[in-house]
């Protein structure tokens, strides 16, 4: 029952704009895998070519070595939330799911049992459009149930639930991913998928920027070290002749990049100068993500909190 | 282990999705209150004129055609019904949702296009025999009426049902081509109702040769019991109708399964 999504040097080129390059990475079943990247890095794109709404320029994505349109009954091999709002708006969420199951003959049980899981039983009988983003989400994940499939995808899954939802929603996941499926999450948010994900693909401008464990990736981050010293002019100078890049602190610290803390306690040594505190700082997994993909962000702001003014 | 997906699934699926959205359901209604609320309108005006009328118009007067001709204002429901069972998934974007439970696209736009032309063949048959036997209920005992006993008159109103599901289809295959809803239904309005006023402007040879060729006036052919002047034969209409909608449908069909969606 296991299954394994399989990305193969897949490209889509839109009219004159690369969404996908060259992608090429394997989604293991057994864990969850976060695919992660900033707002336009080509996450959805990729994952509608998985399901078969948009056709590769070159490369294919594939389950298990098929193609999605080749697949003999989508919705048990495959579950996925691409859009919440992607249901027509006057259609009950009742009679939405049980179009879905017809469809993969799902038996209707199957529709009352996927409601009550995600907690939407009360509100079946209404209109879809009248929905917040987080009932929309929670009938998404329904639907995605629906044929109990070893696969599962969720774009930006997160977005619009409550702290309750998002809470329930890990946990979820990791459910999933203990039964032995596939389980495939895009995010642009690190924080999110560091509290989530096993395994991380980190892409920007539609290329593979790295992969990896959660634990692998903060290990090959670049830590700084704080440092409080007697004479800090000195220090600088002494730590900047070692090619350190040393920024002073608002609280009349340093902050060394590109040595390691003994390295740190070394030179000030040398120089003569009395060490008051002397911590290493692990780069955060957010601040890794920042790092790897500040080339490739797509719409970047110019400064952080700087607001053009009149 | 599941069972593959067949095509009646989907059709049973795709049923689920006409009946469960307003705009197929109050479109058919719009269509019968159209089709018999015209329909008998007019066939009672023509009853409450007739002492007026002249020799030469009695003559010309046809109860089959009188008595269907809600059916050139109700053409204008079948098509939108027809236009959103297609458009509104684009413009909901829930065509994503349907296609990942039915990757098979050619499975899809069958299974569509069977629920559309099987609903749509049932309402129109009963809408139109029943504008039929209303009109000659208003008809009879001054107005010169029909019966169904006649073959042409049975055919008439047998083709005039086959007629608006072909519009239909028509309709849904634009859907596929053009996927807007407003831009559709404007095309197919044209269609039915600008172009043949553009005609009208023509050489009368042009108009002659051509006119019998419009979908309006192939309609107007096969629910007629007699062909009208430069007008094609009930039959050869049908068959010209039949050839534009698989046109349309096959652009519609290729372009669905292209594109991205």
């Amino acid at each position: 029952m296991q299954r394994m999504l399989k990305i193969d040097h897949l490209t889509k080129h839109y009219k004159d704009t690369v969404a996908v390059n060259d992608l090429d990475f394997e989604v293991k079943p057994g864990v969850v895998t976060g695919f992660l990247g900033p707002n336009g890095s080509g996450k959805s794109t990729t994952m509608r070519i998985i399901l078969g709404l948009d056709h590769p320029t070159k490369g294919r994505a594939t389950i298990d070595g098929n193609n999605y349109e080749d697949l003999r009954s989508p919705l048990h091999e495959v579950g996925a939330l691409l859009d919440a709002k992607a249901v027509h708006p006057g259609r009950t969420a009742r009679n939405h799911l049980r179009a879905l199951a017809a469809s993969n003959r799902i038996k209707r049980s199957r529709v009352e049992e996927v409601l009550e899981f995600v907690g939407i039983s009360s509100v079946a009988d209404k209109k879809v459009g009248g929905f917040s983003l987080g009932m929309s989400q929670r009938l998404g994940i329904a639907s995605a149930l629906l044929g109990d499939p070893p696969v599962l995808l969720f774009d930006e899954p997160v977005n619009g639930l409550d702290p309750e939802g998002i809470r329930w929603i890990r946990e979820f996941f990791r459910s999933l991913a203990k039964e032995g499926r596939t389980v495939f999450v895009s995010s642009h948010l690190m924080s999110e998928m560091a509290l989530t994900a096993d395994q991380i693909i980190v892409i920007g401008r539609g290329a593979l920027i790295t992969q990896g464990s959660v634990d692998d990736l903060t290990a090959t981050a670049q830590g700084t070290v704080l440092v409080r010293a007697s004479d800090l002019t000195g220090l600088t100078r002494a730590l900047e002749a070692k090619k350190a890049l040393v920024q002073a602190t608002s609280d009349s610290g340093l902050t060394v990049t590109g040595l390691t803390s003994e390295e740190v306690g070394d030179t000030a040594f040398k120089a003569g100068i009395t060490i008051h505190e002397l911590t290493p700082q692990r780069a955060s997994l957010e601040e890794v993500f920042m790092d790897l993909t500040a080339d490739s962000v797509e719409y970047g702001t110019s400064m952080p909190g700087a607001m053009p003014r009149e | 282990m599941s069972s593959d997906q067949t095509l009646l699934d989907v059709v049973k699926s795709e049923w689920i999705k006409f009946r469960t959205v307003r705009s197929s359901v109050m479109g058919v209604i719009v269509f019968f209150v159209l089709t018999l609320g015209l329909g008998g309108l007019i066939s009672w005006a023509v009853r409450s004129h007739w002492n007026q009328t002249n020799g030469p118009s009695r003559l010309g007067f046809d109860p089959v055609s009188t008595s269907l001709a809600g059916i050139l204002f109700a053409q204008f429901a079948v098509g939108v019904i027809g236009v959103l069972f297609i458009t509104s998934e684009y413009s909901s974007s829930s065509i994503r949702t349907t296609l990942a439970a039915v990757s098979n696209r050619l499975r899809l736009i069958s299974a569509k296009t069977i629920v559309l032309a099987a609903s749509l063949i049932l309402v129109s048959e009963v809408v139109c025999f029943a504008t039929f036997l209303l009109g000659q209920a208003i008809f009879s005992g001054v107005v010169p009426s029909a019966s169904l006993g006649s073959s042409d008159v049975l055919r008439s109103v047998l083709l005039a049902g086959l007629y608006l599901t072909l519009l239909t289809i028509a309709g849904f295959a634009l859907g596929l081509i053009v996927r807007q809803s407003a831009a559709c239904i404007s095309i197919f309005v044209s269609v039915l109702l600008i172009v043949p006023i553009i005609f009208a402007f023509l050489p009368q040879s042009w108009q002659n040769s051509y006119a019998k060729y419009l979908p309006s006036e192939l309609g107007r052919s096969m629910m007629s019991p007699f062909p009208a002047a430069h007008h094609l034969g009930a039959w050869n209409a049908l068959i010209v109708l039949l050839v534009y909608v698989i046109i349309v449908s096959g652009v519609g069909v290729t372009l669905m399964i292209r594109r991205d969606a």
